[in-house]
């Protein structure tokens, strides 16, 4: 038997194509795209597994968009230095 | 009714996305695009947390979606900055969507 389509289910869906676009941005162009493409994915992603915790009623899952958000910081500024003097 | 916010809340913050990546598909230049990971942020971080906490009350989990969007936008504003001064480095800086090579 399924589970009950609910209003969070139905918002994690939706936010599956923002990810996809950002992910697939960030897998091809430019450096620069695909360095902003990051960021975005990141801050969806974010949405997406805090939304996951309502939509399975799984408490656990908003450790995972917890330690997305603490470490984007770091991964972002690894990146930034990379790029910018090395790429 | 908490049911009627709770599902206005989550339209704001799905609109939000969405509005946030067609920014992102549609702006040119590589720091204009940067204002789009922000929007996301800060309308569809906002929108989350009210709506988990009229959802959930004070719970530990809207207590940590709290904490989690406190630092996705605090930190966000940092790697931004970091990441706009790497793309002014490589020369990606104002009106240098043309150079960018991303069809603008």
């Amino acid at each position: 038997m399924t589970a009950p389509m609910t209003d969070w289910t139905i918002a994690l869906i939706a936010l599956l194509p923002p990810l996809a676009v950002a992910l697939s941005a960030a897998c091809r162009g430019p450096v620069a795209r695909r360095l902003v493409a990051v960021q975005v994915a990141g801050s969806v992603a974010t949405l997406v597994l805090a939304v996951m915790t309502f939509a399975f009623d799984q408490s656990s899952f908003i450790d995972l968009a917890l330690c997305l958000s603490l470490l984007s910081l770091p991964g972002a500024l690894v990146m930034a230095l990379f790029v910018e003097r090395w790429l | 009714m908490r049911e009627a916010l709770v599902a206005g809340l989550l339209v704001v913050m799905v609109a939000a996305a969405w509005l946030g990546c067609l920014g992102f598909a549609r702006l040119r230049a590589p720091l204009d695009r940067l204002h789009a990971a922000t929007f996301i942020n800060v309308v569809g971080g906002g929108a989350l947390v009210l709506v988990a906490f009229i959802a959930d009350g004070a719970s530990d989990r809207a207590l940590k979606i709290l904490l989690a969007v406190a630092v996705s936008v605090g930190a966000g504003a940092a790697s931004s900055h970091a990441v706009a001064r790497a793309l002014v480095q490589r020369g990606a800086g104002p009106g240098a969507g043309a150079r960018d090579g991303s069809g603008g």
